[in-house]
């Protein structure tokens, strides 16, 4: 019993730990469908290409760290306003379907070049910001630093983004995605709020990749369907926050971690494939029961 | 026994009361009007009789069986057949196909069957063709039969949609506007179609129009709705002259009309022409 | 808005949150969109020979295109026989060439779903998966034969296929696209992961049906039952049911008032899908002879949706090619079959040396087994985004020359239709 304890308490610490991943992968989900109704399947693939541009700056061009993460950021940067020009816009007018399918393109060609580009090492290792490591005492969980900072970048980001959305620039969006023809009337250009969407959603992308592609070894296609998946995750949490709460993607990233590492239990182990069942159940279940999220807050009712 | 009636049916979205206790009733073979001003819950109404929404309170009765909760499909079973405002078609479809699909409670084997391609269903399929032509040439539209619908002029549509309504083998028919895009003389035409088809299908029509003068020469009865109540009703001439409805009608439409009770006349003409 | 016939006299909608926001599970909210509809001059329920009545083709013009049946005809079933063919077909070859025809098949189930009923799959790998490993269950452990395994598998199919609409019902389009996503992972690792009936990690045997053991013969097999999922997709799309699917893709009100079951006939479009799945699952466990679970994963899923998309929804014809031109694409073979060919046509002027891989590989610096990885992505977005008929709207012309028609550049052509996006 009390060994049960200890897992779940382990479970809780790295789960939120690795759901602090999550957020931030479905912050830029819920930021995006809130500006025009897409779900970008392409998300979590804005995360690997800056991963991969942080990994070519810093370990095969030598630059400083920092500099390696500007570089990686610009990348994810570059490929979601690419997305926005070449997908979003030509597909306005199209069934969201569609639009689906094209996000998940981008991702496609993201993960193809990927594995063109970077065939000659295809298991690469990114260095760690900071190789430290404690014991929370008590639970016995392992925390790294380099998973605290992600933990503490996902609380800047959020605060960051709670203050965007209270300036001008984050005022203009909210009224383009609620009334767009208003919106051009009064002077507000919904086309380059959708820029400012995408740009800002491809950031949160790429921090999320840059951030955790030194928690393992990673690959082509790294947190769409490799080791560090994070877009059903991601989703998922978007989910529970009704697709439209940001302080709810939060929670929802955490809420989704836990549940998938009670799926690392003993009681589970001769259960093959534990982590993608407790999260197929838990989607279902959500779905079904709460389809209109959990952790939605003052933001829908507004 | 009436066909249709309707039982003080009030419907609510949210906080708008969107029908408030709206009772009506068609009898075997009559033709029911219904006009009133816009946003009087005219749709609304049909779509409560149709199964597209379910009343808050009251009933909708058909042959005298209780029908409120029964699904749209259903009830196209039983034979109750609708047209809808903005054209109701299969778009994407030639109008033979859209007959043929409108004469799906008729085709007579299991869609499992059509999907292993039995002898049968070639068979049927070809008699389903030829209904569908059949009914195609009552209406006068042999000549459209392999255009696609999204390629046609909005008035050639609103006898498609009546022709793929009466495809489905309705005993009761809810026509909404069926009358929208037609000038006066179309209209009239519109007119004596629906009366033939009354005598030859045998059928009981529910229709919503603004084109007052359609509307009082062919139905028996008409009924005036607005602000989703019924303001009044009785025989047409009766309706049309009710002070009520004049002055609904007035306050509805801002721009000044000419003569006194006339007025509900020319917010006829106006339709919408520029449509589909 | 003064005239009076012109606004709606209520656009309130009990299927619509209060506050205009996304419900799922409430399918209808009438959103507007246009969607790309391509005119399909062969639609269901026009007979060829009824489309265009007063054309006949010459003498010469049933010649013509009886050289070109004949031509397309010893392309796909002489291929293994290597007559007169330029392409030098090997036993290594001849096996990819049947994993096209069972992409085909693959194919043309997701277009049942994505095509004809308007629902998204991104977890079709498991609905194969299923027919798969049931297959390779039947024969190796129960020791049955083949062709009931197919028909379990089929079955097998159908029934979680179903399962997976019934939830559908309950959800809108892109909240079901996540469930499917999640199922898909599930199944692979969960589902395929039971070492009891998989086999685990070290997979499960499938051998090949008596008679088929040859990479030749199981070629024919796999065409074989192509041709039986063609048929069944050509007459869904002529009958009751693909009527039905096509009025509720397009607007679910007005399937209804026609007298539809839209429900159920979402449901048959799923079990449709699952039997063409179990089909195309079985004949690739018996292809590859031994299956493992990890080789159905998400990019299985999204290179049918690469097939179909790219192929042309709702034309079989060019799902069929499209499903090919990714098999053969993702197994190299394509260029080289390319090569082969310009090899062949080439030699007798002396120009044989040139390679279209070391082209690629030297001026672009694209290695021949990245091809297929780069391509099929941007022709993804290539055909979403500028030829939404896809391939199957490019073959049109030809398609419909062949089948006794004028020949016209713009058949085919892809128009805009406003549509009733409610199933998204």
């Amino acid at each position: 019993m009390s060994q049960l304890l200890t897992e779940l308490g382990i479970a809780v610490v790295a789960g939120i730990l690795q759901g602090s991943v999550y957020a931030l992968v479905a912050l830029g989900i819920v930021l995006v469908h809130r500006a025009s109704g897409v779900f970008n399947f392409a998300q979590a693939e804005f995360g690997t290409v800056g991963l991969f541009g942080a990994y070519t700056a810093v370990v095969l061009w030598g630059w400083s760290y920092p500099a390696g993460i500007l570089f990686g950021l610009g990348a994810a940067l570059a490929l979601g306003l690419l997305t926005e020009r070449l997908v979003i816009h030509p597909l306005r007018n199209a069934s969201r379907v569609t639009v689906l399918v094209g996000t998940a393109g981008v991702a496609l060609a993201a993960v193809g070049i990927q594995f063109w580009r970077f065939n000659e090492t295809p298991i690469m290792t990114m260095p760690k910001i900071h190789e430290g490591f404690f014991r929370i005492p008590l639970i016995g969980a392992s925390v790294t630093v380099q998973q605290l900072i992600t933990l503490g970048v996902l609380a800047v980001a959020s605060v960051a983004l709670a203050l965007f959305f209270r300036s001008p620039s984050g005022l203009a969006i909210q009224a383009a995605q609620q009334e767009p023809t208003a919106s051009e009337l009064v002077g507000i250009s919904v086309r380059r709020v959708s820029m400012l969407t995408w740009a800002i959603a491809a950031l949160l992308g790429g921090l999320a990749g840059i951030l955790s592609g030194p928690y393992t070894t990673f690959t082509a296609g790294f947190l769409t369907f490799g080791a560090g998946r994070a877009l059903l995750p991601g989703f998922m949490a978007a989910v529970l926050a009704g697709m439209r709460s940001m302080p709810g993607a939060v929670l929802g990233g955490f809420a989704v971690g836990i549940v998938e590492q009670l799926g690392t239990l003993t009681i589970l182990l001769s259960v093959p494939g534990a982590r993608a069942m407790m999260l197929f159940a838990f989607l279902l279940g959500v779905l079904l029961l709460r389809p209109q999220g959990i952790f939605v807050g003052r933001a829908a009712t507004a | 026994m009436s066909v249709l009636e309707v039982d003080a049916v009030s419907i609510h979205f949210g906080g708008v009361k969107a029908l408030r206790e709206v009772s009506l009733r068609a009898g075997e073979w009559e033709i029911v009007g219904i006009i009133g001003p816009n946003g009087a819950g005219k749709t609304t109404l049909f779509n409560c009789v149709t199964g597209f929404y379910q009343p808050t309170h009251g009933q909708v009765r058909y042959r005298g069986r209780d029908i409120s909760r029964m699904p749209v499909h259903q009830r196209t079973a039983l034979g109750i057949g609708r047209t809808f405002q903005n054209v109701g078609l299969v778009k994407g479809t030639t109008v033979l196909e859209n007959l043929m699909t409108a004469q799906h409670l008729q085709v007579d084997y299991d869609p499992w069957l059509g999907i292993a391609g039995s002898p049968a269903s070639f068979a049927e399929e070809r008699r389903v063709r030829e209904r569908g032509d059949q009914i195609l040439g009552l209406l006068d539209l042999d000549h459209v039969r392999h255009e696609r619908v999204a390629d046609l002029p909005y008035g050639v549509l609103k006898r498609v949609e009546i022709a793929a309504v009466l495809a489905t083998d309705p005993d009761l028919l809810l026509l909404d506007e069926p009358g929208s895009g037609m000038g006066p003389e179309e209209a009239h035409e519109l007119g004596d179609t629906l009366l033939t088809l009354r005598k030859e299908f045998g059928l009981t029509i529910v229709m919503i129009d603004h084109h007052v003068p359609l509307v009082t020469r062919v139905s028996d009865y008409v009924y005036c709705l607005n602000f989703g109540e019924v303001l009044a009703e009785g025989h047409p001439d009766v309706v049309r002259h009710h002070p009520e409805v004049v002055r609904a009608y007035m306050g509805e439409d801002a721009a000044p009309g000419p003569g006194d009770t006339a007025v509900i006349e020319p917010v006829v003409a106006a339709g919408n022409g520029g449509r589909g | 808005m003064t005239t009076t016939g012109q606004t709606r006299s209520t656009p309130v909608y009990p299927g619509r949150h209060a506050d205009g926001g996304p419900v799922p599970g409430a399918g209808a909210t009438d959103e507007t969109t246009v969607i790309p509809v391509v005119q399909d001059l062969d639609d269901p329920g026009v007979p060829d020979d009824e489309w265009d009545e007063e054309f006949r083709p010459s003498r010469g013009g049933w010649v013509g295109r009886g050289l070109v049946w004949a031509f397309l005809a010893w392309l796909v079933l002489a291929l293994p026989v290597n007559r007169f063919s330029p392409f030098e077909v090997g036993v290594a070859d001849i096996d990819v060439l049947s994993l096209a025809a069972i992409y085909a098949i693959g194919g043309l189930s997701l277009n049942v779903l994505l095509g004809y009923a308007g629902q998204i799959s991104l977890g079709h790998q498991a609905f194969v998966g299923i027919g798969a490993f049931t297959s390779a269950y039947i024969v190796t452990n129960l020791q049955l034969s083949f062709w009931l395994a197919v028909a379990v598998a089929a079955g097998f199919g159908a029934i979680q296929a179903t399962l997976l609409g019934a939830i559908s019902l309950r959800l809108s389009g892109l909240y079901f696209a996540l469930v499917t996503l999640a199922y898909g992972t599930f199944a692979e690792e969960t589902l395929f992961g039971i070492a009891a009936l998989t086999g685990g990690e070290g997979g499960k045997p499938a051998p090949r049906p008596l008679g088929f053991e040859s990479g030749y013969a199981y070629y024919y097999l796999c065409l074989g039952f192509l041709a039986l999922v063609l048929w069944l997709d050509w007459r869904l799309t002529r009958s009751k049911g693909g009527r039905a699917l096509a009025a509720l893709r397009e607007n679910p009100r007005v399937a209804s008032s026609y007298g539809i079951n839209v429900k159920a006939y979402i449901l048959l479009a799923f079990a449709l899908s699952g039997i063409f799945a179990g089909i195309a699952g079985s004949l690739m466990a018996h292809h590859d002879e031994v299956i493992v679970g990890s080789s159905f994963d998400f990019r299985l899923a999204l290179l049918f949706i690469l097939m179909t998309v790219v192929g042309g929804l709702r034309d079989r014809v060019g799902v069929v090619i499209g499903s090919a031109f990714f098999a053969l694409l993702e197994e190299k073979l394509l260029i080289e079959m390319i090569e082969r060919l310009c090899h062949f046509l080439l030699e007798p002027f002396g120009l044989a040396g040139w390679s279209i891989g070391e082209v690629l590989q030297g001026t672009v610096g694209l290695p021949l087994e990245f091809v297929g990885l780069i391509v099929g992505p941007l022709l993804l977005l290539l055909t979403i985004t500028k030829y939404p008929g896809g391939i199957g709207q490019q073959v049109a012309p030809i398609r419909l020359w062949l089948t006794g028609h004028r020949f016209d550049r713009h058949a085919g052509a892809v128009t805009e239709v406003e549509v009733n996006d409610v199933r998204a």
